[in-house]
């Protein structure tokens, strides 16, 4: 499970894009962890997340936050929260930290930003994982300003057709940028897309 | 997936979701390309078919390998876990699974938006085998696998079609060079595109030895990334 990973942008759009993933580890820590994923998700609520969702279950945007938070499985999980700026990331990890649930805790977003929330928390990493980015036929890949988007469903869900028809609608004045990211963000089960972000690409596509 | 024909009312609405571009429109009616649907359910679970036309039937072997490692939905038969991975270093902390001096390496297939089919998948597990690295025992492509030694992939799922498959592996960092270098040869003969990452563990004074490493062999990575923070617990005995 990379779908956290391979996010691309510009450095000034990244920086608008923190994912946290909370899970158990599956035959060591996973039993009766659900409310403890739960609790995580409540910390979450209280720092503005513009996404929650489990990749059991679905995200808040297709299932509805109080389906989400009612049927994280007891034995195990994977939740996750996305925060659009670096101060609701940095309260949200010193408060995980602070709460000792027990399961573990991945942070995507820029390294030296990440980095830096981690050093202000007395936190040493323990892991980092790097992007190498895209091998192979890229000349069959999309635009940039497409995948950028593309890239925030790590599980491939949400397709280039799609956002170019959402594009359109906003260009045409048929919604607005910020609806037509919630409803690329139902499609991204996990609730790991930043709509968020995806409206700010959005707008800028329909220029 | 199949779109009942006499249900249909030709709308269209289905046809954008199609991470693949299989739903197009024939003779007034839509349609799914079987070969290049890769049963991720996307189009099933999008609701935009107001008329319920989608038959969504359970596939037989090799078939059935495609929902397995497309739809995040769908539970792995190798892992029981939904996804087409696996817990990698996420929660390593507490499992230990990548040890110190080691690197964990994944390439995912199809991503972003291509898809893949198995024979790719198979050439550059091969060739990597070749230099000595040791696949993920819990990994669903693993689990396709005559010899994990060879890296060679079952025949019978060489043309099927998946949104993705990730080949993950683990090796010495001092093999690094040669591994990366014997996938940046293999990589040129895919057909389809694949995304690559390496993970390491995080030194005790914050520095990270892959970083050195890919600066070294002139290989680029881009600056967002995954952090495993280490607040699980309880912590793998032995770990840094």
């Amino acid at each position: 499970m990379t779908h956290t990973l391979h996010r691309s942008g510009t450095r000034e759009s990244l920086g608008g894009d923190f994912v946290f993933l909370f899970m158990p580890a599956f035959g060591i820590n996973n039993i009766d962890s659900g409310p403890k994923l739960r609790k995580f998700l409540e910390i979450a609520q209280h720092h503005n997340p513009v996404n929650m969702g489990d990749a059991f279950y679905g995200n808040q945007f297709a299932k509805g936050l109080d389906n989400v938070m009612n049927n994280i499985k007891k034995d195990g999980a994977v939740v996750h929260a996305v925060f659009d700026n670096e101060e609701d990331a940095a309260h949200m990890l010193k408060d995980v930290k602070e709460a000792d649930l027990g399961p573990s805790l991945v942070v995507s977003g820029i390294f030296d930003r990440v980095q830096g929330l981690c050093q202000k928390n007395g936190i040493h990493r323990h892991a980092a994982t790097y992007s190498l980015g895209i091998w192979g036929k890229t000349e069959n890949l999309p635009p940039d300003d497409v995948l950028d988007i593309i890239t925030m469903c790590g599980h491939g869900m949400i397709s280039a057709a799609r956002i170019n028809s959402v594009a359109d609608d906003v260009r045409a004045g048929r919604k607005s940028a910020e609806d037509a990211a919630k409803e690329l963000a139902k499609q991204c089960d996990c609730g790991v897309f930043n709509p968020a972000r995806a409206a700010k690409l959005l707008a800028a596509m329909a220029k | 997936m199949k779109i009942d024909a006499e249900l249909c009312i030709a709308c269209e609405e289905c046809v954008p979701y199609c991470p693949m571009l299989a739903i197009s429109m024939k003779d007034d009616v839509a349609v799914i390309d079987q070969d290049e649907c890769v049963e991720c359910g996307i189009c099933l679970r999008s609701g935009s078919c107001s008329v319920d036309a989608f038959i969504d039937e359970p596939a037989t072997w090799p078939r059935q390998i495609r929902a397995e490692f497309s739809n995040p939905t769908v539970p792995h038969r190798s892992t029981g876990l939904a996804g087409r991975g696996t817990e990698e270093v996420k929660t390593n902390e507490v499992t230990g699974r990548l040890k110190p001096g080691w690197l964990a390496f994944a390439i995912e297939f199809g991503r972003p938006v291509t898809g893949a089919r198995f024979r790719d998948v198979d050439m550059v597990a091969q060739a990597l085998a070749k230099v000595g690295i040791t696949f993920e025992p819990a990994n669903p492509v693993t689990a396709l696998m005559e010899d994990t030694k060879t890296g060679k992939i079952r025949e019978d799922v060489l043309n099927e079609k998946a949104l993705s498959a990730i080949i993950e592996c683990v090796f010495p960092r001092e093999k690094g060079p040669a591994v990366l270098k014997a996938f940046q040869e293999a990589v040129k003969k895919i057909d389809t595109v694949c995304s690559v990452d390496l993970a390491d563990l995080v030194e005790p004074d914050e520095q990270v030895p892959a970083e050195k490493m890919l600066n070294e062999l002139g290989i680029s990575y881009r600056i967002n990334g995954k952090t495993n923070i280490g607040l699980g617990r309880p912590k793998f005995k032995g770990g840094n």
